[in-house]
């Protein structure tokens, strides 16, 4: 394999895993896994939550530097289990370029659940939240309509590609709306509960698991801009629900 | 008890929601779901021997922590997959939602207190995944050198 084979495929898996929602030493290991097992003399791999910087060098070439720029992240642990598991694959099996861009392609074609399913479960993590946190049936169910607009309201203004901090204040504002005018018209008597139940949608679980993973791996970089990332989230969720219930003081009467 | 019993399952359902948010396969569904309905058991059983929520709070992401890499382990896939899942119930959402009410109310005292609790239960969480992934690297690399000086012995017996 030459080295410019070697580095697309290396730089392929790398991009299929960061921008799939794997931790940094992860993407940094399974790349210089793949290098050396097929045959790099040197490979030195820089990876930030936006940028992939990998070099190698094969015996007897000059050193290949290529660099990639990620733009949009997801999350479909799906893609990094298994592109994990290829990657320790590589090592006790030799496998051909051909195999490999095909695996990989493979790899990266893997549905996601589908798009019902992912605004019923949505929808569900709030229902079952605001029961988690005690409140009744009837708060379930306009938890369950709240983490419904949640999930539309997001996927709109994704699709917009507004910034994650607004997002996450429209999905705030969404949650304490329907729930202060619930409240208001005597619906429930457990307004926090069900405000509660349904931003636990909106907390960056992933986000907080790999910071704190990547600081302990000694990726400092990528583990605070992770743990900024969470901190922003959170206080955007805090304000978007903070404004409803400023406004509409009055008709909640707190 | 259905007072304790019914959190655990509702924390499962939960889970299990976030674990198709998060595009985890088919068949580890369930196993990462199960990570969330042991973090509340956990953190219930802890809070009523030891009645400290910020201990209690580490020692169920401990005990989350531990699943997560045994699974992990068992399954030959990420850790992150069971730990991520697992973690969110024990996320203090309530805490960051009661700070701010507390603060737009006027109530500066209460807040800053709710804030500073919530606050330990985050830096609680991080800890116990702390502990739990350290120690786990450690002794997968004292073995790892075990392995290899046993290797380098055989090797020699087989020259000789």
């Amino acid at each position: 394999m030459t080295g410019s084979q070697l580095s697309h495929v290396a730089m392929e898996m790398g991009i299929i895993l960061l921008s799939n929602g794997a931790e940094t030493y992860r993407v940094e290991e399974s790349m210089q896994r793949i290098c050396f097992a097929l045959g790099a003399r040197e490979a030195e791999i820089f990876v930030v939550p936006s940028t992939i910087i990998i070099t190698i060098t094969m015996p007897n070439e000059i050193p290949l530097t290529l660099t990639r720029r990620i733009h949009s992240r997801k999350t479909d642990l799906h893609k990094v289990a298994d592109m994990n598991h290829l990657s320790r694959q590589i090592c006790y099996e030799s496998l051909s370029y051909d195999e490999l861009i095909s695996e990989i392609d493979r790899i990266n074609a893997i549905p996601s659940y589908s798009y019902l399913l992912h605004l019923l479960a949505f929808a569900f993590i709030a229902q079952m939240f605001t029961l988690f946190f005690g409140g009744n049936f009837l708060d379930s169910c306009l938890g369950f309509i709240i983490g419904l607009g949640i999930k539309l309201q997001m996927d709109v203004m994704g699709r917009l590609e507004t910034n994650s901090f607004f997002i996450n204040i429209v999905g705030g504002i969404i949650a304490s709306t329907v729930a202060v005018i619930a409240a208001g018209l005597g619906l429930t008597a457990n307004m926090n509960t069900i405000i509660i139940g349904s931003i636990m949608t909106l907390v960056p679980g992933l986000v907080i698991t790999n910071s704190i993973r990547d600081i302990i791996a000694g990726d400092y970089l990528s583990g605070l801009t992770k743990g900024v990332e969470a901190l922003l989230i959170g206080s955007a969720i805090a304000t978007g629900v903070a404004v409803p219930l400023s406004l509409l003081r009055p008709f909640w009467g707190g | 008890m259905m007072n304790y019993i019914l959190p655990c399952l509702y924390a499962f359902g939960a889970s299990f929601a976030f674990a198709i948010v998060f595009n985890i396969q088919r068949n580890k569904l369930l196993l990462s779901a199960l990570g969330g309905m042991l973090g509340q058991l956990a953190f219930v059983i802890f809070l009523n021997v030891l009645s400290n929520q910020a201990a209690s709070y580490m020692l169920a992401t401990i005990a989350i922590a531990l699943y997560a890499e045994v699974m992990a382990r068992l399954t030959k896939s990420p850790t992150t997959i069971y730990l991520a899942v697992a973690l969110i119930p024990l996320v203090p959402g309530g805490g960051i939602y009661y700070t701010m009410l507390y603060f737009i109310n006027g109530d500066i005292e209460l807040g800053a207190s709710t804030g500073i609790e919530t606050l330990l239960i985050s830096g609680a969480l991080a800890v116990g995944i702390i502990m739990v992934s350290s120690t786990v690297n450690l002794v997968r690399k004292v073995m790892l050198k075990r392995k290899a000086r046993m290797g380098k012995k055989y090797h020699y017996g087989q020259k000789n």
